[in-house]
């Protein structure tokens, strides 16, 4: 029995350094990975002045919590979302992306259910336009889509003007180019290659008998869309859901690109054009504030919905 | 008459999101190959250049084979680092240690977190007044001077370590899927050869989880390709030849110098290396794939 590994005592003391030694070493990275998290969250509750002073240490509203040692982290936020329109770039990406996740989960679970399911001539083609997708990076649309943006909107407003006008609603000028309606367009048909990948497997998965059951109720294709595949899909929805939650809200390329008034502006926008502005650089209480209210939606959802994300990564990683 | 109805339907349903797809994706992306082989400012009307712009981005002296060479720095330096430890974390994990829930909820963390806040929290993190996190670590440590960690001649070995604190924990969920996957029985029989864990993580595990290994890489190396936000933030806008990446070049010469065909033949090289990482690793793949 004098196996290699065998219950030796040698062995089991190397053994026991070696699982100490990965044991510190874990921990070590767990405080490298959580410590300037946590560093961020309560840094933002210093003055400037304080931060300057101990830049480590807690702030007083953490050692002696009273109204008076509140008042910089509510001066630090209050600065950040009004006089730094850090309320408006939230307002801005919750609008965009949430119209944009809605738009691209009912296209892409339509365009998916479609593929998924049912037999037509193209439908090859079609699968294959959307895979293509997967392999384009933003970078090479964006340039053309720039510029193709001033034609689309010129030509919409050749299109719309005259009935607008007819209709006494006055003139009408759409441009797609600075405004929330174009990014959202592009955050919908950029996302879709990605959904509709993914949900068209999930699709599959579905037992068929259930469609053959709706129809001999008499449920026509529509009724049988949305009221038994979308919530048979739901496990399948939700994650690429979060997926494409966390991509869009913390997308900048795009952003970058496509926004240029400061009122239209998301947050990631915002983060970097503050970061970048040489009047902030000194403020590290409102600077810290601003990147509090930019990561905690994202670490929110993290927090609630990790087993699902984790998941989704799992599935997406074994099948693809 | 039932047919046409489903005819109707599918159309209905396929129609609309396909027809965006192909307005907002597939139209620029083949209109991309277009303009890259013009001269164009934007405004007025475009030259037919043919492959000019393409032979001037790869001419000695242009600023494109740098800008290459930094994607390739910030896709293999902070790669290894991320790749070895997300093995390893997957893999200790996987042995159920103690704690390994709290290790893998943790990791992953960083990678919720927006490109562009990741990069100012690691300029604060780096900052050389007194707020910077390291430098008064190293002031703890009796270094006098704070180093300008983020200054150009440096940034690319201090996105390293952002790198792998940000990616790590992605690729560690993914790895310790791919391991949860491998069925017990292996390792059993393994050990009872008495082979140790070292031993049972190369002949078993790593073969088993090629696949995703691969996956792995493909995911690291295309997002090295694109990088763009930490260098386009830590350079407050305007990165210089010793930082350019592919894409912060692109987004220059393009939106800063009107130089809209040059800025484009840099992104449809961008799209072929990505494609051919891709092609390759799929390559690699087949022929290394074990049945099991």
């Amino acid at each position: 029995m004098a196996r290699h590994g065998g219950p030796g005592s040698g062995a089991s003391l190397s053994a026991r350094v070696a699982s100490g030694a990965r044991w510190l070493f874990l921990t070590a990275y767990l405080v490298a990975v959580v410590f300037p998290m946590c560093w961020v969250f309560y840094t933002s509750a210093k003055t400037t002045q304080q931060i300057y002073k101990s830049p480590f240490g807690l702030p007083k509203v953490v050692t002696s919590p009273s109204r008076a040692n509140a008042e910089p982290l509510v001066r630090n936020y209050r600065k950040a979302w009004t006089g730094s329109h850090f309320g408006q770039y939230f307002v801005n990406s919750l609008i965009v992306v949430s119209v944009s996740l809605v738009g691209v989960v009912l296209l892409g679970s339509m365009a998916a259910y479609v593929l998924a399911r049912f037999e037509f001539r193209g439908r090859n083609v079609a699968y294959s336009l959307f895979l293509c997708g997967l392999l384009i990076p933003m970078q090479l649309v964006l340039i053309p889509l720039f510029f193709q943006f001033s034609d689309m909107g010129e030509g919409l407003t050749r299109l719309l003007g005259p009935p607008a006008r007819a209709l006494g609603l006055g003139n009408l000028t759409i441009s797609l180019h600075d405004s929330h309606a174009g990014l959202i367009l592009i955050y919908i048909a950029f996302s879709l290659a990605f959904t509709v990948f993914t949900l068209t497997s999930f699709f599959r998965t579905l037992p068929g008998e259930l469609r053959e059951a709706a129809m001999i109720d008499g449920a026509g294709e529509y009724r049988i869309f949305f009221s038994v595949m979308m919530p048979l899909g739901k496990p399948g929805i939700v994650t690429i859901a979060i997926f494409n939650f966390l991509g869009l809200w913390n997308e900048y390329l795009f952003g970058l690109v496509f926004l240029s008034s400061d009122k239209l502006k998301t947050l990631p926008l915002g983060l970097a054009s503050i970061s970048m502005q040489a009047q902030y650089k000194s403020d590290f209480g409102l600077l810290f504030a601003a990147l509090v209210i930019s990561m905690a939606p994202t670490i929110l959802v993290y927090i609630i919905l990790q087993e699902k994300l984790t998941r989704g990564i799992t599935v997406g990683a074994l099948k693809g | 008459m039932k047919n046409r109805g489903q005819n109707v339907f599918i159309a209905t349903f396929l129609g609309p999101p396909l027809l965006l797809y192909a307005v907002f994706v597939l139209l620029p992306a083949v209109n991309a190959f277009r303009y890259s082989l013009t001269r164009w400012d934007g405004l007025g009307p475009a030259t037919w250049v043919g492959l000019a712009n393409f032979r001037a981005i790869v001419a000695s002296g242009s600023e494109f084979l740098p800008a290459i060479g930094h994607n390739l720095f910030l896709t293999f330096v902070p790669g290894v680092g991320i790749l070895s430890l997300a093995l390893f974390f997957a893999y200790s994990i996987h042995q159920r240690i103690r704690g390994g829930r709290l290790y893998r909820v943790a990791f992953f963390f960083p990678n919720v977190i927006s490109g562009v806040a990741v990069a100012l929290l690691w300029v604060l993190i780096y900052s050389t007044s007194d707020v910077g996190l390291l430098n008064g670590l190293l002031k703890l440590m009796g270094h006098k001077q704070p180093i300008p960690f983020t200054e150009s001649g440096r940034l690319l070995w201090a996105i390293v370590p952002m790198s792998i604190w940000s990616a790590t924990g992605f690729f560690m969920v993914l790895f310790l899927a791919a391991m949860e996957n491998i069925p017990e029985t292996y390792y059993e029989a393994a050990k009872l050869d008495g082979a140790s864990s070292a031993v049972q993580f190369r002949t078993i595990t790593l073969p088993l989880m090629w696949d995703v290994l691969t996956t792995g890489i493909v995911f690291l190396v295309v997002g090295g390709l694109k990088f763009f936000d930490a260098i386009y933030v830590m350079e407050n806008g305007r990165p210089s030849g010793s930082t350019h990446t592919m894409s912060t070049l692109m987004y220059s010469k393009v939106f800063q110098e009107y130089n809209v065909g040059y800025g484009t033949a840099i992104s449809v090289m961008l799209f072929l290396l990505v494609l051919a990482a891709t092609a390759a690793s799929l390559r690699l793949m087949r022929r290394e794939r074990l049945e099991y």
